[in-house]
């Protein structure tokens, strides 16, 4: 079982990986932001399915701080967005 | 007022406690740090985020949370479906619905439950509408937003000893 | 039943990654910055609840499972609500453009 883990965290890992591909076409800085998003989440996948794979339960801390950064990353970037930088885009 | 704000402070340490209990798998260990966290993150809340008019039943909020899981894994088998297809089935376009809600946090969960939901993406609100992304603007989004705004609705209740 | 488990395991994070792939695929396909954000959005975050159903029977106990399915939550929500702050900054900043929203 340990080895389908294994596997399936690649999977995920080089699928998540493709989409950064949008980092580099764009063409917003939104889309950029979007890809980065989606190492976020893709990470989580990744550090959960190895920590069970290589019994080490601590991975799963580490996704939890890797989906609170991912949240924070996607406000600052908004916030610096924003002309104000209260955060709201349409204020 | 004194003892409603203390009831109401009291709730939120109580929720934030609960989290806390999850995140640290109930380590014994652990449980003074995230009672005083609780406390302080539920008297910064207050603050940020003072209490409305209105709340959600607690008996209601279950049967929401579960929807608002089973609205997720329709929206992303809906997008999956549409981007796996070989010709690309996409309409996309803007749709602004009138809100019934009132500004604040039912509004917002309202927004995001939309923007969970299969095909549409809330962009923002004009006054007291909500404009919508749509993946295909055939798809009969008021009424969508219409069913999930009575839901909404139907779980509120005026808040005691408020207003 | 060790064996049905297993099953489970493989069908739940095989379907995760599946999810994973059409987020991807949505990312790049895609012919807009919106439509984007709906495949991310709503697909990856299929991916992840499914893996983390999926590995659910393999964890210790009751706790290190409401943990897994906490984390599950915060990232929905997270993306959820982030979604529509991007959106905002996406539809600001492709206004006016050729083949941009209306403003």
């Amino acid at each position: 079982m340990a080895e389908f883990l294994v596997v399936a965290a690649a999977f995920v890992l080089l699928t998540v990986g493709a989409g950064l591909v949008r980092i580099l076409h764009g063409p917003a800085e939104a889309d950029r932001m979007m890809a980065a998003q989606l190492l976020g989440s893709g990470g989580i996948a990744v550090l959960l399915l190895l920590a069970v794979a290589m019994e080490r339960p601590a991975a799963v801390d580490v996704a939890l701080v890797l989906a609170l950064l991912a949240a924070f990353a996607a406000v600052a970037f908004v916030k610096g967005r924003s002309p104000s930088g209260a955060g709201d885009p349409e204020a | 007022m004194a003892a409603a704000m203390t009831r109401r402070a009291a709730g939120r340490a109580a929720a934030f406690f609960g989290v806390w209990l999850v995140l640290s798998a109930a380590d014994p260990g652990a449980l003074i740090p995230g009672a005083l966290a609780a406390l302080a993150a539920a008297l910064a809340s207050l603050r940020l985020l003072p209490p409305g008019p209105r709340r959600i039943r607690p008996g209601a909020l279950p049967p929401l949370l579960l929807r608002f899981l089973w609205q997720s894994v329709r929206g992303g088998l809906d997008v999956a479906w549409r981007a796996l297809s070989p010709r690309l089935p996409l309409a996309p376009g803007f749709v602004t619905c009138p809100l019934r809600l009132p500004p604040g946090g039912a509004r917002n969960a309202l927004a995001t439950e939309m923007s969970l939901l299969p095909g549409t993406l809330a962009v923002g609100q004009e006054g007291d509408a909500l404009r919508l992304h749509c993946l295909d603007v055939a798809q009969p989004v008021p009424a969508q937003l219409a069913e999930e705004e009575a839901r909404l609705l139907a779980a509120l209740e005026e808040e005691p000893g408020h207003g | 039943m060790r064996l049905a488990l297993d099953l489970f395991t493989i069908l739940c994070v095989s379907a995760g990654g599946v999810f994973f792939l059409a987020a991807t695929i949505g990312m790049l396909r895609f012919p807009d910055t919106l439509t984007r954000l709906h495949a991310l959005t709503k697909a990856d975050n299929l991916g992840l609840g499914l893996v983390v159903l999926g590995l659910l029977p393999r964890m210790e106990g009751v706790a290190e499972a409401l943990k897994l399915v906490g984390i599950w939550l915060l990232a929905l929500l997270a993306a959820a609500t982030v979604a529509q702050l991007v959106a905002r900054a996406a539809l600001r900043e492709t206004a006016g453009q050729p083949g941009g929203p209306p403003r």
